[in-house]
Order: C-alpha cells, then structure tokens, then sequence
C-alpha cells in the first residue's frame, strides 16, 4: 500500500559511493571537533546542553535507521529508550550485580526483547506498524505509571549506582564536561556502526526489502529476519542512549516511557533527514540547542515543533540533512544526487 | 457484575465513536488520522466552553458543527493535497496537527483538569440490580447505540454509504468508477471528526477536562481499529465492545497491568488473525 509511491520522506536511498571519501573526511573532522569541545571553556550549561543533545542524538539516530532501512516510522521508540534507563535502575538497585554489569548488559537485553516484540510488531507494517509501536509503548508507561511497587510510579526512581564504575568516580558519568566525551564517544560508535550496516550487502538487501517486500522474496531472500534484525539493531541503539541517560542524571522517571518522547524522536529524526545516517543526529543538536533558545523567549514550543515538523515533511522530503547535501553539491557543482 | 458490564458497555461505546471516525476517514484517505485524540479533546473543551453559554445541550451542538467544519477544512486543507504523496506524509502532518491543537487548547483553557457537570436531567441514580448506577452513563451508552444503528443503515441503504464502504475496499476503483470521491471525502471526513467531538462532549462529565486526555482515547482506538482490522466497521464496533470491557474488568480486577491488558488482547488477535476481526476482501 505505502510501498507504491517514490518521492517521499521515506524515498529509496541505495548508498553510492560517489562522495563517499568527502563524507569520511567530514565526518572524522566532526567527530575530532567533538572531543575538543570540552577542552575549549565552553560554559557549562552550554557543555550540559550538548551532552543531552548527544543522547537525543543517539536515540533519534536509532529512530532514522529503523526510518531509512525498513520504511518503519516508529511512534513507540520511548519503550527501548526509557525501557533501557528503568532496567538500569531496577536491576542496580534490586539485584546484587554490579554497575558495570548492569550498564553494559542492558542494551543487549533490551536487544533480545525488542527481538521477541518484534515477531509481533512486524506482522505490520507501514501506518499499522506506526499505531503499534505507540500502543506497546504507551502499554508499558501506562504499567510504570499505575503498578507503584514495581517501580515506584510517577515519583520515579534514584538509582544506586556504585560510587565508582569503570573504575572511575560516578560524577565522571554524572558531570557534563566529562560524561560528553562519553556520550559523544557512544554517538560516534552507533553513527560508524549504522553506516557500516547501511552500506554492507545486508543494508542493500533491507532496502530492497523496504522498496518491495515481494520482489525480494521473488529473488529468494527470507525477509522477515532481515526486518527483525533491522529493528533489534535500532533498538540496541535506542537502549544505549537510554542506558546513557540513566548514568547522566542517576534519576528514571517515567516520563522517559511516554509516546511524547517517541514522537520527539520521530521528529527529530524527521526534521534531520532520514536519506541519510547522520542527519538525524545533526538533527537532535539543531533541536535541542533551538529549544533551550525558544524557552527563552515563549512557552509555545510545542505549537513551534508541529509547525516545524509539517513545514519539513510538506517543504523539504529529505529533511534538513537532505537540504544540506544538496547546498553543498551546489556549493561544489556537483549535480543534486 | 452486571453494572461491570454496563461500565464497559459506557467505555465502549465511546471508544467505538471515536474509533469508527478513524476508520470512516481511513476508508476515503487510506490515511490514519494522529490529530483524532487531538479533535475528540477539542471537541470537549468547545462543549464545554460553548455550554458555558448554551447549556450541556446547547454546547454539545455547538461543538458538532464547529468540529463538522473543522473535519471539512482537514480534508481539504490537508488530506485532498497531500492525497498523492506516501501515506506516512499525511500521517506526520497529522501528528504535527496534534501537536498544535494540543498546544493551543493549553493556551486557551490552561494545564489544569477542568470538570464538567452532568445535564441536570440525567443528574440521578436508578436501581439496576440492586444497585445504583447513574442515569447519565445509561444515556451515553444510549448516544452510542443511536450512532451505532443510525450509521449501519446509512452504511447499508443510503447511496452516499454505499460508496463510503466502496471506498473503503477500493478507493481508486471506485473513484473510476464515476464515484466524487473528493466531495464525499468532505462530508466524511467532515462526520469522522463530529464523532470525535460527539464522544469528547459526552465523556467530559465522567471523565475532567485536559490538553493530555485525547492520547490515551487515541491509543486504545489505534488498538480498536487494528484488532477490528483497518477499515473495517463491523470491526470496530466488535472490537470496540471486547475493548471497553476488557478495559473496565481490568481496572476492577487487576489495576496494577489493566493497561496492558487491551495490548495483549490485540496481540493474541495479531498472532491468531493478522487481519484483525474483519472478513479478508
């Protein structure tokens, strides 16, 4: 049904590598950049912006991949994100594992969750898929919220930490100049790790898989595996910035399960451009930074997102990404690809 | 147990109004409508506000036509234009829609609940069982079979129906064949969002008043209309009443998971019947 049209948010994209060694250099010298930043006197409440913007970063680019690869939009990535965080803090404070264990096992568990959800969610797909994920995720906040003695309800949960992991001090991981280096240091890792996906003979085949599902059974590809793996990846990377927000502010709520940050996700990842890996990401930071700005000045923001979220999707199908590489093909006098 | 019962029936009728909207607007646009949640909390503040003036009744019409209008201007000011582009296109914009609709009736009314008293007519309590239960909740689940019955004939008998459930099998053969699916489009669309008003009006006494009440209607008719199977009316209305008292018997019996329970309901459907309740065309 959806599969039909062409010219579209989710538009085929089959990675070329016309331009590919550019991208490279760019995205070297950003990712360098990044780990200067904290070492420039930025003012700290500028540092602390940035480190959440890393994390919505992670979690938008975990949203666009699912967007880019199988033409899944999902409403319901809150599940993985905030799911990750509040298995941080029930399994830190109610078993007797340590930290360390905890924080690197829990994207992995919620991997291999997301992959038994999966054989349900993807027996959708397209708009069903899209008001599935909101049900299942809105289902879990709606648990948080009502079932108090699991996790305490609306008042949230401090987590324990130990007060050193990875042999360092916990306020290296709860402080922004430090924990950027950490966050940007995971934004770069999932960014590599979703580019070496996209362009690998897999990422080739889920495209296919995306733009006609039939086809590639036609040429004997199994496709369900293919979509689930696609979903496990983006759920992995979800539950990494979820696992790194909960080291950040020590603190889960569940606020971090509500469809609101879902939809957020979605329309950063929107707003960035889903043609391509990073824009996403660029996304998120352009987002964040805005909405710090806009509090200033009006308590309208949100009104402020859907305006923006429609003018993108009606004005620019590839979002602020795609304008970007079309600006700089100009710029270099290539032809707009 | 029997006034269990009828309080699902109450919460099932609502939710069946809500989500047959859905699916009447899915069937001429093949589009799922994010703003629905957003149009039902509209259309209860509107009674609301207009009933300040105009009384409960006075309000709840004030609100049909005002949504009517707005159901016309979405349909031709954003379903008819974004018609060609990828259905996942309208569905973002539907979604930035919600967004401001939500922002704006924050604007207006503000972030606290607002309560809405009863129509003094219906203020009592009648024995049913042995047990009292509000005249009021009697006459919603009344309002919901009126727009059950009333929209099944106008479904079966009228030409405007039959082409509405033509739609919704096939837009585009039934568009060639001499059908204006974009006129009828707009008084669809146009009643799919007086009906998310209608339920908002008529939940407002039992439920208050906030810029937040429409996701979680929207959330359980997202579940409505994909267990009933999309574009199915038959399948909403079942699935609407398995819903609505799957809901009310899980928050008597088990409130820590009641939220969960209509999502694994929809999931055993998804796992046993894909399609959902309707038959296959």
């Amino acid at each position: 049904m959806s599969n039909i049209s062409s010219t579209s948010v989710l538009s085929p994209s089959v990675p070329s590598n016309q331009g590919f060694g550019l991208y490279l250099v760019v995205g070297c010298i950003v990712a360098v950049l990044g780990f200067a930043l904290p070492f420039m006197g930025l003012p700290k409440n500028l540092l602390s912006l940035l480190t959440s913007a890393s994390i919505s970063a992670i979690l938008a680019t975990s949203v666009g991949f699912l967007v880019r690869q199988a033409g899944l939009s999902s409403f319901g990535h809150a599940a993985f994100f905030g799911g990750a965080a509040y298995a941080v803090a029930l399994l830190v404070n109610y078993t007797s594992l340590p930290s360390e264990v905890v924080i690197l096992a829990t994207p992995l568990l919620i991997m291999v969750l997301s992959g038994i959800i999966s054989l349900i969610l993807l027996r959708t797909n397209g708009i069903a898929f899209s008001m599935l994920s909101l049900a299942m995720a809105q289902a879990i906040y709606e648990l948080v919220m009502k079932w108090r003695d699991l996790a305490n309800g609306e008042d949230g949960l401090r987590i324990r930490f130990a007060r050193e992991i990875f042999g360092v001090k916990l306020s290296f991981f709860q402080k922004a100049d430090t924990m950027f280096l950490t966050t940007w240091t995971a934004l770069v890792v999932m960014v590599v790790i979703v580019v070496l996906v996209s362009r690998s003979n897999f990422g080739t085949l889920t495209i296919a898989i995306k733009n006609n599902e039939e086809r590639a059974r036609f040429l004997g590809y199994r496709t369900l595996w293919p979509r689930i793996v696609v979903l496990m990846l983006s759920a992995f990377i979800a539950a990494v910035g979820g696992t790194l927000f909960s080291m950040y502010n020590g603190y889960v709520t569940p606020s971090l399960l509500h469809w609101t940050l879902s939809g957020e996700a979605l329309i950063i990842a929107i707003i960035g451009g889903t043609r391509s890996v990073w824009a996403p990401a660029v996304g998120a930071f352009v987002f964040v930074i805005l909405r710090d700005v806009a509090g200033n000045y009006t308590t309208h923001w949100q009104s402020i997102v859907g305006l923006v979220l429609i003018a993108v999707v009606l004005a620019l199908p590839n979002g602020l990404g795609g304008a970007l590489t079309s600006f700089a093909n100009r710029l270099g006098g290539r032809k707009n690809g | 147990m029997l006034i269990q019962i009828l309080n699902g029936l109450v919460y099932g009728g609502m939710l069946y109004i809500v989500a047959v909207g859905l699916v009447l607007i899915f069937g001429l646009r093949q589009v799922v409508n994010f703003a629905h949640g957003g149009l039902y909390m509209l259309g209860a503040y509107i009674g609301f506000a207009a009933g300040l003036y105009f009384g409960f009744w006075g309000g709840l019409v004030v609100a049909l036509v005002l949504m009517a209008l707005l159901g016309v201007l979405l349909d031709y000011g954003v379903f008819r234009p974004l018609q060609d582009k990828d259905h996942m296109t309208t569905v973002l914009v539907t979604f930035g829609i919600l967004l401001v609709l939500e922002d704006v009736v924050h604007m207006i009314w503000g972030a606290d609940t607002i309560s809405v008293a009863m129509p003094e007519l219906f203020e009592g309590t009648i024995q049913i069982a042995g047990s009292p239960f509000p005249v009021y909740r009697l006459l919603v689940i009344a309002v919901a079979i009126i727009v059950v019955v009333g929209l099944t004939l106008w479904l079966r008998f009228s030409r405007a129906g039959l082409y509405v459930r033509a739609s919704s099998v096939d837009a585009l053969t039934t568009g060639m064949q001499g059908v204006d699916t974009e006129r009828l489009s707009l008084s669809v669309v146009g009643l799919g969002t007086a009906l998310a008003g209608l339920s908002g009006v008529i939940a407002s006494p039992l439920m208050a008043l906030s810029p937040s009440m429409g996701s979680s209607v929207l959330i359980e008719s997202f579940i409505v209309v994909v267990i009933g199977g999309l574009g199915s009316f038959s399948g909403a209305f079942f699935a609407a009443l398995v819903i609505g008292q799957v809901h009310n018997l899980g928050i008597v019996y088990l409130p820590n998971v009641s939220s969960m329970l209509p999502l694994l309901l929809m999931v055993v459907v998804l796992i046993l019947k894909p399609s959902g309740f309707a038959r296959q065309h």
